[in-house]
């Protein structure tokens, strides 16, 4: 590692066991640096050479609001999943190792299962003659259905439940390597609960934090499947509108621009991520 | 590891390209699609010889990706018409070659020198008896939340319908609907967008309608037949049911383009449409078909409601797609 850091800027050298990667590296180059290149090509020659489409989405209330949903969305989600995700990874955590791992078990399944399959399981719990809403009613709880899908609410819940995992995963493993004993001494040293996890659990925990907080985001943004079902027509996130110039409206420019304005973000979310966690690691690793 | 890699490449290149004796054939799925195979696919393979490969669902970008890029792996495409006159401007279809599908007995507003009909449906407004209380006698009703309280679902993406079933119910004459006043039609409609719940494919709008999740709404009569014949308590109105078609087309530089000429001779056959229409609940474009098909079956087709039918209009639609597209759209995301 530390040959690694020395080197630093210096010219690239090809290090050994390099050929090993090399089918990789044609694979990657192939199925994913020329189709993006293709991309960035198309964008600014479809349906003339210039900036025009960069310039029609970036000067449009339309796509502006699209963009803003975008990233509204992907923040909720990341947010609510943060605060679902801790409880869940402190418990994991801290019980029994064999426990423990059926509920990893668990957790990991519901990855498996069919995404759209999952959606729609939501679709039939959240509707206005779903089992929630009818459970309600039926419990004279509520009058009128609660409007719990087509918006921010059920675009919301059906992400959070599909990003849960890549939130628990990381955040286990760092809340796992807090010595439990430092909550132990915060207690003995008159530390409330309360300000025993503000002072110390959370800054520990805030690497897992953030590298898990940043992945469910950068994923988030590009999602397609579960707004398209459970949001409404107003919560259009981009990956939905750069289907739309794509596949009905045949407009490829366009779409094209949009598709790489989303990965030039998400490229510097995850440039960020790099920093973030490798600098946490580094200051806080003990 | 050259094996493994020379292996993943020759799988590539293969993909679903037909053989000599094989084409392939692509639609929307579900019931539609296996309607088209049981009723034109396999008789023609039992005449022709001819294998016919099912591909789906029908993808407009990736026709013209596969145009543009002079590999077409379909041979034979069902499109909406609106879509097929503007991708024939385009230049991305194959002319249809009349002299081997015989033209004379084929609907006139469903077929020009680069579609011939696949199908024509009408939107119809359907209700869910057990949610609604009375009849809605016509789109009007489908705007008066006082009277007809609940969800309403219209379809989601842009196309004929919807900007006309807004106009009309706004009182506009069948005969004046065109060209359309947007700003009209997104006026009326504004006054119940909350009310509404947009269906994206045919499967979404029977499970809006039958649950009683969507009171009523704007179905396909297709959609509509099937759910009533699954004995869904379902009510429809064919008052000013409004007539689109799909079509089938051959993409420019189809790789079987004999076949697929045949197979559209087949498939726009009396026979192959009676069958299919049967099957399906929509409407034959061969105007023999009727001659062959049960009673009971004609009775329940679009072509049964002539009196009250308006006819969208598909050149309309196919010269002003984009700018509609856009307005619509940018409307949905308010």
């Amino acid at each position: 590692m530390s040959v690694e850091a020395k080197q630093g800027i210096a010219p690239l050298r090809i290090p050994a066991g390099l050929g090993g990667l090399l089918p990789a590296l044609i694979l990657i180059g192939l199925f994913f640096v020329v189709p993006v290149l293709a991309l960035l090509l198309r964008s600014v020659t479809d349906p003339a050479p210039g900036l025009q489409n960069y310039a029609a989405l970036l000067g449009d209330v339309t796509y502006a609001r699209v963009f803003f949903n975008t990233f509204l969305v992907a923040l909720v989600v990341t947010i609510v999943t943060v605060l679902v995700a801790f409880p869940v990874a402190w418990m994991l955590a801290i019980m029994p190792a064999t426990l423990a791992s059926v509920l990893f078990g668990i957790i990991i399944l519901s990855m498996w299962t069919n995404l759209l399959t999952r959606t729609y399981a939501w679709m039939v719990l959240l509707q206005r003659t779903g089992v929630i809403n009818r459970t309600l009613m039926g419990a004279g709880i509520i009058d009128q259905p609660l409007p719990l899908i087509n918006n921010l609410t059920g675009v919301t819940i059906g992400m959070v439940y599909i990003m849960l995992p890549f939130m628990i995963l990381p955040l286990v493993g760092t809340l796992r390597a807090i010595d439990p004993m430092t909550l132990r001494a915060a207690a003995l040293c008159g530390a409330s609960p309360l300000a025993a996890f503000r002072r110390i659990l959370l800054p520990l925990s805030l690497p897992g934090i953030a590298a898990g907080g940043l992945m469910v985001f950068v994923m988030s943004l590009g999602y397609f499947v579960t707004p398209a079902l459970l949001g409404g027509t107003s919560n259009m996130m981009l990956a939905e509108m750069i289907a739309q110039m794509i596949q009905s409206l045949l407009n490829w420019g366009l779409g094209s621009a949009a598709a790489f304005i989303l990965l030039v973000v998400t490229m510097a979310l995850y440039a960020l991520q790099l920093r973030l966690v490798g600098v946490r690691r580094s200051t806080g690793g003990a | 590891m050259k094996l493994i890699f020379a292996g993943i490449l020759a799988g590539l290149m293969a993909s679903t390209a037909a053989k000599a004796d094989e084409m392939v054939f692509t639609s929307w799925g579900g019931t539609t699609q296996e309607a088209q195979t049981k009723s034109w696919a396999e008789p023609f393979t039992a005449s022709s010889g001819i294998k016919v490969l099912q591909d789906g669902p029908t993808d407009y970008g990736k026709l013209k990706a596969m145009v543009d890029a002079k590999n077409v792996t379909w041979d034979v495409v069902d499109v909406e018409m609106d879509f097929a006159i503007k991708a024939a401007k385009d230049g991305l279809l194959e002319p249809i070659d009349f002299a081997v599908v015989p033209k004379a007995d084929l609907d006139p507003r469903f077929s020009n020198e680069n579609a011939v009909g696949s199908f024509y449906y009408s939107f119809v407004l359907a209700w869910n008896k057990g949610a609604v209380s009375g009849e809605p006698a016509g789109w009007a009703d489908m705007f008066d939340t006082k009277k007809f309280p609940g969800k309403r679902t219209f379809y989601k993406w842009s196309a004929p319908g919807v900007i006309e079933i807004a106009l009309l119910a706004d009182g506009v004459p069948a005969d004046k609907l065109y060209p359309l006043d947007l700003d009209r039609a997104f006026k009326k409609l504004d006054t119940i967008k909350s009310d509404i719940v947009w269906w994206a494919g045919g499967a979404e709008s029977q499970q809006l309608i039958a649950s009683g999740e969507a009171a009523f709404g704007q179905l396909w009569n297709g959609r509509v037949f099937a759910l009533q014949k699954d004995g869904a308590d379902v009510g429809v109105s064919w008052n000013q049911n409004l007539t689109a078609a799909d079509v089938l087309v051959v993409p420019k530089g189809a790789k079987n383009k004999d076949a697929a000429m045949k197979f559209l001779a087949t498939a726009t056959s009396p026979t192959g449409q009676a069958k299919f229409a049967e099957a399906s609940g929509y409407a034959p474009i061969n105007t023999k078909a009727k001659a062959e098909m049960p009673a009971d079956v004609v009775k329940g087709l679009p072509d049964a409601h002539v009196e009250s039918q308006i006819n969208l209009d598909m050149n309309y639609w196919a010269e002003h797609r984009d700018e509609i597209a856009k307005r619509w759209y940018a409307w949905q995301a308010k």
